[in-house]
């Protein structure tokens, strides 16, 4: 599932941006593939990164990921419920299972990211 | 961020070790079509491989995986693709330790032994001795090269006075059938410090899990669970075929008929079930009595279950896989494995016994099993991480580990001495990260060191039934 109006990378992280921040998480497909998650590792809020910087790290019983972070920005919020609930992620990937905002320092960062449509025209080539 | 998974155990046993089965000083190829080319190490009598490299095929239940689960839960394992889950990993642990799990285990290599030399071939070329196996029954062996490395561990069913069925693993079959080969043929030194020594049984040799249909040709199916047995009640009205399994003890077998599918049936398994069975049927008729199984026990909670929750199971169970807690990387032996009772060092003569002898006076590591929190939001304990005694010491290393509700059960080698069951142990998280590798987080840890335990644990009993 692609959901229309957030924006993505090739290494399935998505990013909604709303004014001057951009709430991130990984995709459907992403948790599809981790199978279920069981650990996540948050950014800590005010740390800076450059696009593609790792941020944080997600673990399915079967592997752990880098996530990316998909925009250059500050941290401002985290979303400390996955802390215990790790699961929210593959039950909502796109809402309650989001993983951090950020401040976006460069709205060119933004720019190299795919729309809805180019995702999926990425997945099926995959 | 997919592409940076560190770590996937489910596919370890050939994936993550593709190709160097052993450490090779010397390079055996083998070629599967023709132009066979076998060399061995006359000096150490090691056995040495190279698993060809072929792109994964599907097993003969492969489009069953595909009406059960999406295309995307399919990964290559010992050369074939094969279902990682279904629903999830949890939920099909939970299924075969409440109620029943069937699980596609076609790609289990499987070998006829047969002829008046059978038995004496299975005593010198594996660990165990089979004289007194009765009909009916089978036993769990090894098989070493003249230096004592396993190559494989095996289950061979005695099928009639001589002949017998021989189940090794999925990825070593390549590797068993160069090594069956080669002995046959005298390429293969069996006895390192007599180069010139023979094997003196030459029984006929077959390859069953082929499809070759004019053939007595076998494949697996695991019925793992406590619901099992009423499973089978379910298949089969014959009150013949109900006393029949019900009087089959662990490591019995019984040949019989499910509507129409003939069958071996028999009481062996490899998630620590105490109540679970095998089906080596013709691969021609497995998705026949896959579809047959399915049916008939949904309604009594049955479920498909894939490799990891196959993994998970055994982990949870203390049983090891080869590559992980026998052989790999540290070449474990069926001594620090908790299997010396296998290796029967009595008997006169079998391939690898000087070593074995070695191995049973000096091994000073073993494996164990250790019994962690897991609950949601806890880290896995993963391979390589490092096993720490009270002190803080490290005495060891993860070989395995998986969760099972809301524990998570580890297999870890360790010191033989260093702790006993109900002893407690820290495990240190090696880095996952290129964040943890910048915080000082070790990518690595060495036996001796002193370090903080991140998670604390228990010793437990090195196996569990359920």
């Amino acid at each position: 599932m692609v959901v229309e109006g957030l924006l993505y990378t090739k290494e399935h992280e998505w990013a909604r941006v709303e004014g001057d921040t951009a709430t991130i998480g990984i995709t459907d497909y992403a948790q599809e593939m981790l199978g279920e998650i069981v650990f996540v590792e948050l950014p800590v809020v005010g740390k800076e990164f450059q696009s593609h910087d790792e941020m944080a790290v997600v673990e399915s019983t079967k592997a752990a990921s880098d996530i990316y972070s998909p925009v250059k920005g500050k941290v401002v919020q985290v979303n400390s419920e996955l802390e215990s609930k790790p699961e929210l992620i593959n039950e909502d990937c796109y809402k309650m299972g989001w993983i951090c905002r950020l401040e976006i320092a460069d709205r060119k960062s933004v720019e190299t990211l795919m729309d809805s449509k180019q995702y999926e025209e990425y997945l099926e080539g995959l | 961020m997919l592409g940076q998974c560190v770590a996937i155990p489910v596919l370890s046993e050939n994936t993550l070790d593709f190709g160097t089965i052993f450490l090779t000083v010397k390079v055996l190829l083998f070629v599967e079509q023709g132009g066979e080319q076998l060399m061995d190490e006359k000096s150490s009598g090691k056995f040495e491989f190279e698993r060809p490299n072929a792109a994964p095929f599907g097993s003969v239940l492969y489009q069953e995986h595909l009406k059960l689960t999406d295309k995307s839960h399919m990964a290559p394992f010992a050369g074939y693709l094969m279902p990682l889950w279904y629903s999830s990993i949890s939920a099909e642990h939970k299924a075969v330790r409440q109620t029943a799990g069937i699980f596609d285990c076609t790609h289990m290599g499987v070998f006829e032994v047969a002829g008046a030399d059978a038995v004496g071939f299975l005593n010198s070329v594996t660990t165990n001795q089979f004289n007194d196996l009765k009909l009916g029954s089978s036993r769990y062996s090894y098989i070493l090269d003249a230096a004592g490395n396993v190559l494989d561990d095996i289950i061979a069913y005695r099928r009639a006075p001589d002949k017998f069925m021989l189940v090794v693993n999925a990825v070593n079959v390549p590797k068993m059938k160069a090594y069956f080969e080669g002995l046959r043929n005298d390429e293969i030194v069996i006895d390192a410090d007599k180069p010139d020594r023979r094997l003196e049984h030459r029984p006929a040799m077959c390859d069953m899990s082929g499809s070759n249909a004019a053939g007595d040709c076998r494949v697996d199916i695991a019925l793992q669970g406590p619901k099992s047995m009423d499973v089978l009640f379910a298949l089969s009205r014959r009150k013949t075929f109900a006393t029949h399994i019900a009087d089959l003890e662990p490591f019995q077998f019984v040949d019989q008929d499910i509507q129409g599918v003939e069958c071996l049936i028999s009481r062996t398994g490899y998630t620590g079930a105490k109540i679970g069975f095998e089906f080596f049927v013709h691969p021609g008729t497995a998705p026949q009595l896959w579809q047959l199984i399915l049916h008939k026990a949904k309604p009594l909670g049955l479920v498909p279950c894939g490799l990891g929750a196959r993994d998970s199971l055994r982990i949870e169970a203390g049983l090891p896989l080869y590559g992980n807690e026998l052989a790999g990387e540290f070449n474990i032996s069926p001594f620090e494995a908790g299997y010396g009772w296998a290796v029967k060092l009595q008997k006169e003569f079998f391939i690898g016994k000087a070593a074995m002898e070695q191995t049973a006076r000096t091994y000073d590591m073993k494996v164990a099993r250790v019994d962690l929190p897991g609950a949601k939001g806890i880290r896995p304990v993963r391979k390589k991480d490092g096993v720490l005694n009270r002190d803080g010491k490290s005495i060891g290393w993860v070989l395995s580990c998986a969760k099972a509700g809301d524990r998570q059960f580890a297999l870890v080698y360790i010191g033989r001495e260093s702790v006993k069951e109900n002893d407690s142990v820290g495990i240190y998280y090696l880095a996952r990260s290129q964040i943890q590798i910048q915080q000082g987080r070790r990518q690595s840890v060495q036996k001796g060191e002193n370090l903080d335990a991140d998670i604390v644990g228990t010793v437990v009993s090195r196996f569990a039934k359920f």
